[in-house]
């Protein structure tokens, strides 16, 4: 395979040489940890511990609560505090189970066991996964158990393991893959045992040659692997580019993956996976780069759910003078929270600290629209952020529709492109809510006729 | 709030993402003045200091202008976005270098009021500001806007030249040491036009696709069909070059998609072609622009965007296992859009030369039995008109060095000249196809007819698209008759009307612009008669 492209794209500034070199290291958290009840997609987890319950590490402190939700474990061991509204990364309040770490991390009954997953029935792997409580790592924090259940399990014919990390900045999954890459290829080896036929790819961008290096011998001589290089820009690690990459085809909007015959998930994902079903290990832990100009100590780490971002950075450590934004997650998607009293969780790669605020220098700079059509040409899905703006402006629904503006990632390009500064992601991810609920009552209404 | 932490300085929040790109609207406006920088140099370095005035006033009057109405409008100063400095600039750089300094000043408030401010400001004006100010000139001070004489040279401009049919040098016109406006040195835009696309502020498609469209059409429509001389001179004279580069390319007012871009280019150059070829006036690329800038909101809509995967064909078909398997093709696949787009540029520019091409001959006879006519109504006793190629050389050369006489009869030229020959060979006068620049609209052109005495027996016009009901009516018998059998050095033109002298000619009322042109004609050709064809 060459190396795989696509069109638009931009180059936003790396900095990933911050922490490129910094091996994945384990933090133990010295606080309370706070265990938010949604970390992920879907309906919040439901408690299943009572305030001043003994839990240890690894043991279930809240179950999932229907199809689309997670189960979520204890990372330490400890008791419970309280179960309470804290802040959480999505920037409000919500339900939270807190627990009082006693330093012993004693292990929960059976975690850590070895288990040989090559005895392990398709089902029995993905009842471990669903209960180990994975969801994607990536950042969108689906269920991953639910993408191992296609409707048609034959008809799939590639995992991908996407370990583009297009972020800037962000490198846990480089340290990953270079650190642990038989992890990875285990996990991609799990998920084959569930589609037989199916071929297993590895998606890097070109700009980590030690991790691809790394994955390559971890591969070794296995036909059913293969490597698939990437281009270096944003958003490479798109699930559609990729889905284009390793299939030739393109996806309809409102498609899963599965349809197509692939299935994306992040090396972290799959990591995670190979942990749950062959070392009977819930997703407790996971990496997290700390980075930016304004972080004093920028590192990898691997971080034990619950841990507050504060014990990484704050005001009096961890941060240069002057420091003007944190973000949780990398500069183009990641949240940015105004203190870092919230907790680490599942969806959280990195912590980025930046001296200067470019969004604040941006808007002294806003002007009219100069339909430059610049936000077109670097549209990775090919759309025309110019027209969904207006469109979005107005809130002008029909318009924003027909230009096709619910298949929007809000993935940040055009406006990181955008010359006159213009709020495009903004307005982009205020309008799509809003247009899709005008779609489903006008869909009602019609039906109702 | 149950948590407040040690952390007590709250961070800025905002919608991801948190990065922008260094370029902002400023820098865009600024990478143009940059690649404007060569040509402007080149320009005041071959007009001197005139043309320098000009661009300064051009300038201060956009940048005033704009500070101004932001002021009484208490609307956000906007000078720092650059483009008043650059709608300057532009329009000074398509201005004749001397023109009186009202004309930038004037064209300049023009400009920002109307080609933008009043729309809403950058962003949301529908044609090029520069091009507004230069097109509202063009109308208001038309003969100061086309003398492009400067530090006492005067003459034709190479357009002018081209458009009577004779020969221009072709690479002192890329260079830019002819007459013109100042941002003539086609070299210097090429410069500055890479610049442009190297630095990703414009794209390649406009500029493109509006050379290759002018190219085709002006093969199509000019009269020396795929003469290389004949398009290169056309493609480096005027403002097309300038158009193609950075006015056409200006991103308020051009489309923003790719498709958008070719075919705003192909319709700039098809329109510049046009106007080139059969148009009055000699370069016509602001029209061109002005009436392209018209379709982009048009052209903008056309397109409705085809998201990666939507709507692509077979799009859920999942291959068996041996498929899968199989070697993958590879190939570039060519956006399907484009073939079209290439299709109908074809087919549209073969079927118009082909057209072009079969009434051509038509044409080219029509003209000559209309020549032929005009000379035996200004010379009724001859039977046949003879040529002397002493005579057409002389004429030639005259064309050559611009106006007759350094433009001592305004901007005339003699065209043709004949010998009279009567059924038994005898010489029994001359006629002289001559014509003015300085019609109302463009060129007027007339058959002269001379007994062998120097008698004007009578004139006759061959080109004549004045106002109809006025400039018109000098195309009446009455009118003609005062031409008709005198001999004299040189008419003079009596715009009071009531003459009594055999010299003076009554103005047709309401059109003396017309009538003076027709007078300087004759004049040209009794001059010409008296000391070439007489004392030759």
């Amino acid at each position: 395979m060459g190396i795989y492209s696509f069109r638009g794209g931009v180059h936003p500034k790396g900095y990933k040489e911050l922490t490129a070199d910094k091996p994945l290291v384990e933090y133990l958290p010295k606080g309370e940890l706070v265990f938010p009840l949604s970390q992920h997609l879907g309906k919040p987890a439901i408690p299943v511990v009572k305030r001043n319950d003994l839990v240890k590490v690894g043991q279930l402190i809240a179950k999932a609560d229907g199809f689309i939700s997670a189960n979520i474990h204890s990372s330490v061991s400890g008791k419970v505090k309280i179960i309470e509204h804290r802040p959480n990364n999505a920037g409000i309040m919500g339900e939270s189970i807190v627990i009082i770490n006693d330093g012993e991390y004693t292990p929960f009954e059976g975690v850590g066991e070895k288990t040989d997953y090559e005895r392990l029935t398709p089902r029995e792997i993905i009842d471990k996964v669903k209960e180990a409580g994975i969801v994607g790592l990536g950042g969108a924090g689906f269920p991953t158990y639910v993408k191992l259940m296609p409707q048609k399990p034959e008809d799939i014919r590639w995992i991908v393991a996407n370990g583009a990390e297009c972020e800037p900045g962000i490198t846990c999954d480089d340290r990953l893959m270079q650190e642990n890459p038989e992890q990875i290829v285990e996990g991609l080896k799990i998920v084959l045992r569930i589609f037989p036929t199916a071929k297993a790819v590895i998606a890097i961008e070109t700009n980590k040659p030690k991790a691809i290096e790394s994955m390559r011998r971890a591969v070794g001589n296995d036909p059913r692997f293969e490597i698939l290089e990437l281009k270096v820009k944003y958003p490479q690690g798109g699930e559609r580019n990729l889905v284009h990459a390793v299939s030739g085809q393109y996806m309809e909007s409102g498609a899963l993956p599965a349809s197509l015959g692939v299935i994306v998930d992040n090396v972290a994902t799959l990591a995670a996976i190979y942990k749950a079903v062959a070392l009977n290990t819930p997703l407790y832990e996971r990496g997290l780069t700390v980075t930016g100009d304004g972080a004093s100590n920028p590192g990898n780490y691997i971080v034990k759910f619950g841990t507050l971002a504060s014990e990484f950075v704050n005001d009096d450590e961890g941060l240069k003078p002057g420091t003007k934004k944190i973000i949780l997650g990398g500069p183009m998607m990641g949240v940015a929270i105004p203190n870092t009293d919230v907790p680490l969780e599942k969806r959280n790669n990195a912590l980025t600290c930046f001296l200067e605020d470019d969004v604040e220098k941006a808007q002294q700079k806003l002007t009219n629209c100069i339909r430059c059509g610049k936000c077109i040409r670097v549209c990775p899905l090919g759309l025309y952020p110019q027209m969904m703006a207006e469109a979005a402006e107005k809130k002008d629904y029909e318009r924003f529709i027909k230009v096709h503006g619910l298949d929007c990632i809000q993935c940040g390009t055009c406006n990181y492109a955008c010359p006159a500064k213009r709020p495009l992601t903004q307005l982009f991810k205020q309008m799509k809510p809003a247009a899709m609920m005008y779609q489903r009552a006008k869909a009602a209404k019609e039906g109702k006729k | 709030m149950s948590t407040i932490g040690k952390d007590s300085t709250l961070k800025h929040v905002s919608s991801s993402p948190h990065l922008r790109d260094s370029i902002t609207t400023g820098g865009v406006m600024f990478n143009v003045i940059i690649g404007l920088i060569p040509l402007t140099i080149v320009g005041i370095g071959h007009f001197g200091l005139s043309s320098a005035l000009v661009i300064i006033a051009s300038i201060l009057s956009c940048m005033v202008t704009e500070y101004v109405f932001d002021l009484i409008c208490h609307r956000p100063n906007t000078l720092y976005d650059g483009s008043a400095i650059l709608t300057g600039l532009l329009m000074a750089l398509c201005l004749p270098p001397s023109v009186p300094l009202y004309c930038p000043v004037a064209g300049g408030i023009f400009a920002i009021l109307f080609g933008k401010c009043f729309f809403g400001g950058l962003g949301q004006n529908f044609m090029n500001p520069a091009l507004a100010g230069r097109a509202f000139l063009l109308i208001s001070f038309g003969k100061v806007m086309t003398d492009y004489s400067y530090d006492a040279v005067t003459g034709a401009t190479p357009l002018a030249v081209l458009g009577n049919g004779g020969s221009v040098n072709v690479l002192r016109m890329f260079l830019g040491l002819e007459m013109g406006h100042i941002g003539a040195s086609v070299i210097c835009i090429i410069i500055g036009g890479i610049w442009l696309i190297v630095s990703d502020t414009i794209s390649w498609e406009i500029p493109v696709a509006s050379i290759v469209s002018f190219i085709i059409f002006m093969a199509a429509f000019g009269e020396k069909g795929m003469d290389p001389m004949f398009i290169a001179a056309h493609i480096v004279g005027g403002g097309f070059m300038l158009g193609a580069f950075f006015m056409a390319t200006d991103p308020v007012t051009s489309p923003m998609t790719w498709s958008g871009q070719l075919i705003f280019g192909c319709l700039y150059g098809f329109l510049s072609a046009i106007f080139r070829c059969f148009g009055s006036m000699a370069d016509s690329s602001t029209y061109a622009i002005i009436i392209a800038n018209l379709a982009v909101p048009l052209i903008d809509l056309m397109p409705v965007p085809q998201p990666f995967g939507i709507g692509k064909k077979g799009a859920s078909v999942i291959p068996s296992v041996e498929e899968m398997n199989a070697p993958k093709k590879s190939g570039i696949a060519i956006p399907p859009s484009a073939i079209v787009l290439t299709l109908i540029t074809v087919v549209a520019g073969g079927a118009l030369a082909g057209v072009n091409m079969m009434t051509s001959e038509r044409i080219a006879e029509n003209n000559l039995a209309k020549a032929l006519e005009a000379y035996e109504s200004v010379v009724p006793t001859a039977d046949t008109f003879e040529y002397d190629d002493d005579v057409t050389a002389q004429i030639e050369e005259m064309k050559e060095a611009g106006y007759y006489a350094d433009g001592a009869f305004g901007k005339a030229y003699i065209n043709e000249a004949v010998q009279a020959v009567d059924a038994s060979g005898n010489v029994v006068g001359y006629a002289i196809n001559c014509s003015s620049m300085e019609g109302y609209d463009g060129e007027i052109a007339l058959s002269v007819g001379f007994d062998t005495e120097g008698t004007v027996i009578g004139i006759s016009f061959t080109t004549l698209t004045e106002t109809a009901g006025m400039g018109m009516l000098v195309d009446t018998d009455d009118w003609k008759a005062q031409f008709a059998n005198v001999k004299v050095d040189s008419f003079t033109l009596n715009k009071a009307g009531g003459s009594t002298a055999d010299n003076e000619i009554d103005s047709v009322s309401g059109a003396s612009t017309t009538s003076g042109a027709v007078v300087n004609a004759v004049n040209a050709a009794i001059d010409f008669y008296n000391n070439y064809l007489i004392a030759g």
